[in-house]
């Protein structure tokens, strides 16, 4: 390839204008030649700064000439001028600042005020939403129909939450807590409107001067919490704790504080009463709230997992329990299959809380040496792995799920690599010639699953060895991570596992130092072993049945 | 000032400085693919959620861009019907590391750019500004302006070509007389 019809390989896929075939030979480029990978790097970041200076361009009406005006000031410096301010001029800063880099214009002078927001820094109405994502619900139904995660961002513009409970965390540190129906936007972290329906905001001290719009005037914050009712007649205002300001256009401002209430009619009554903070649902209500529907999940879980211990199928199944841990055995819960896994000896393992968040339930695998030993007999075709887990990190080039003792032919091994993929591997042969390009067995990767930002989550692992589909699929979260053919030349019929571990490996005996210590850092809550292999459907209900 | 505001401080501080980087890093995983500042703004509201994982003192660019590749993950999975061109995992790996490490010079680029701009003709001007605005499709941009959707493509080509050629001088001239 020349580096001409590199570039313009490269300009193509920007453009999202290139063909398959092209792809795959750009891509084989890109991984090879440092060059190559230097040239595409310097035109997507063209591409960035071309669109922002498009933006920049558009917005002050200058196509002809950029302008100099704010040349002089190299970005570096207010970078610096970031540290002494507080979180929430921090926030703002990063607000104005975020909406000048994610393509709206840019490059707009921004003073470090101290810790005062005054008038100038205060965001405008045509502010871009997304300063805001969901820390907890409870049904929550939204107007379009789509779910959304604890954790993502509320969507931009109005929106309209149609019943149950969201608690939404601003960026300057204020949670709402927000009950359908309602209509609102969020302006900015520090100021948001309700069209109709019931908000409750507690603002930290450093967001003070946090306000709410409605139809009929605005509320000012001046310290902890408030809650507002709008509805088409009438504005309610209730102050739990605090004070706060209630501003009509020209008229100077009202202070109401804890304990008051004042509500707005449409022809301009105004009452003041006494509030009522138990008509507003509150983040301890909310958080009681999900308890409550934890508990009622757990419930279902526990009988349901009753209930799969009799699958014929299952051969071993370990729950941490506290008593398991104060014995040091954990109890094969699997009842129905034939012939069954011997219980699980815990090693160095120490207590921890499960997914359910009940302490000592879990067992933390963290310390070096800990570990489960098992022993499963027999013989097996397929197989189907599934444990629940918490991954603090990848520590080692290979970390343990499932181990066998020594690695034998015909023995399974199924663990984590430090790159963040599933690795599964059945011992195809014990004698194989390097040279000739053997392999003693083939090994099915996932693609990465795992980064540091998932660490601390509960996530359930699954991996199922299926004979007659000659396949192997990863599962994350009941959903599928990969599939992969056996491969004939790879294909072993019969399954062996006898003595194993899980959550590190054996002794080392092979011939590198990286193969000796395989200790899984994280939390183990529950693990199964099936002699068979599992449909998708069913690892699928395995996890919406088990997750907290 | 409480202990975790001037963190939170800290962190918004880190959390830009690393913006331009991050789209870069996002877009270098989703070339060609209009979502990817999306998917880095969300990468933006994790990082903000999971603040309190981060372990002042170690690298915030290679912490960030490990969430930013998480989003991007994410993002792929609710697209895996469209299956879109993905580069493979070793690829993307080496692009997590070499951009992780890569001085970050955007800003200065900027400023090289607006002057190399200026050097342009009126018409080149408005054909990047057209095609980087995003306003309308290049094949509407064509016909108004009574040119071929190819010759375009052609003439954006050589113009990103000769943009990054005055960028990468001027850079130089500015070191040498630095």
């Amino acid at each position: 390839m020349t580096p001409l019809e590199r570039q313009q390989l490269i300009d193509a896929l920007l453009d999202g204008a290139i063909s398959e075939a092209d792809f795959i030979r750009l891509e084989a480029e890109l991984t090879i030649d440092p060059v190559a990978r230097q040239e595409y790097y310097e035109r997507v970041g063209l591409s960035l700064i071309l669109e922002n200076e498009a933006a920049r361009l558009i917005s002050t009406g200058e196509v002809a000439s950029p302008a100099k005006a704010n040349s002089g000031r190299p970005r570096a410096s207010w970078r610096v001028a970031f540290l002494g301010m507080s979180a929430v001029a921090a926030a703002l800063l990063l607000a104005l600042l975020w909406r000048g880099m994610m393509g709206t214009p840019g490059d707009e002078p921004v003073e470090a005020s101290g810790s005062q927001i005054n008038a100038s820094a205060e965001p405008k109405e045509e502010f871009a939403s997304g300063f805001a994502v969901i820390s907890g619900q409870a049904d929550a139904v939204w107007e379009d129909g789509r779910a959304r995660a604890v954790g993502s961002l509320v969507p931009p513009g109005e929106f309209h939450l149609r019943s149950g409970v969201v608690q939404l965390e601003l960026f300057s540190g204020v949670v709402l807590v927000v009950e359908g129906q309602t209509q609102m936007t969020i302006h900015s972290p520090m100021e948001v409107a309700v069209v109709r329906g019931k908000v409750r905001a507690r603002v930290p001290e450093p967001a003070q001067g946090f306000r709410v719009r409605t139809s009929t005037g605005q509320v000012v914050d001046l310290g902890t919490e408030f809650a507002v009712s709008a509805g088409d007649d009438e504005t309610e205002v209730h102050v739990i704790d605090g004070q706060i300001d209630w501003h009509l256009p020209d008229r100077p401002a009202r202070r109401l504080g804890a304990g008051e209430a004042i509500r707005r009619d449409k022809t301009g009554n105004e009452n003041v009463f006494p509030s009522r903070a138990d008509a507003f649902v509150g983040t301890e209500d909310l958080r009681s709230q999900l308890d409550l529907q934890q508990d009622h999940r757990l419930q279902q879980w526990t009988r349901r997992s009753e209930a799969s211990r009799h699958d014929p199928r299952l051969v071993a199944y370990y729950q941490m329990s506290s008593k398991g841990l104060d014995d040091r055995l954990l109890s094969n819960l699997a009842s129905g299959a034939g012939e069954k896994a011997s219980s699980g000896a815990i090693v160095a393992g120490s207590p921890a809380a499960d997914r359910w968040g009940r302490a000592g339930s879990a067992m933390n695998l963290s310390p070096a040496g800990s570990r489960i030993r098992v022993s499963v007999p027999g013989e097996h075709r397929s197989i189907s792995l599934i444990c629940w887990v918490r991954i603090n990190s990848l520590d080692r080039w290979y970390n343990s799920l499932f181990l066998t003792d020594g690695h034998e032919q015909g023995e399974p091994h199924w663990q984590i690599m430090d790159d963040g993929r599933l690795f599964f591997s059945v011992k195809k042969r014990d004698v194989f010639d390097r040279e000739k390009g053997e392999k003693d067995k083939h090994i099915y990767y996932s693609p990465v699953f795992w980064t540091s930002a998932l660490s601390g989550q509960w996530l359930m692992l699954a991996t199922v060895y299926d004979i007659d589909a000659r396949r192997v699929t990863h599962y994350l979260n009941g959903e599928v991570l990969s599939e992969e053919s056996i491969p004939e030349e790879y294909l072993v019929e019969i399954v062996r596992i006898g003595s194993a571990s899980s959550g590190n490996g054996d002794q080392p005996k092979w011939d590198a130092p990286h193969f000796a210590v395989r200790n899984f850092n994280g939390n183990l809550d529950e693990f199964r072993l099936y002699s068979a292999a599992l449909t998708g459907d069913e690892i699928r209900s395995l996890y919406t049945d088990g997750k907290p | 000032m409480t202990p975790d505001e001037s963190v939170d401080g800290q962190f918004v501080a880190q959390l830009t400085a690393v913006q331009v980087p991050l789209l870069a890093y996002v877009r270098s995983l989703l070339p060609g693919d209009p979502a990817a500042r999306d998917v880095a703004q969300q990468a933006n509201a994790t990082l903000w959620i999971k603040r309190a994982d981060f372990v002042p003192g170690t690298n915030f660019k290679a912490w960030a861009f490990s969430v930013a590749r998480y989003e991007v993950l994410n993002y792929r999975k609710q697209q895996a019907r469209d299956a879109r061109l993905m580069f493979s995992p070793e690829l993307e790996q080496t692009i997590a590391t070499e951009l992780a490490e890569a001085p970050d010079e955007f800003q200065a680029k900027h400023e090289a750019l607006r002057a190399c701009m200026e050097h342009l003709r009126t018409k080149d001007r408005d054909l990047l500004l057209h095609r980087y605005s995003q306003a309308g499709t290049l094949a509407e941009y064509a016909a108004k302006a009574g040119r071929s959707v190819g010759g375009l493509k052609v003439t954006l080509h050589r113009l990103r070509t000769v943009l990054l050629s005055c960028i990468q001088q001027r850079l130089r001239s500015q070191e040498a007389s630095a």
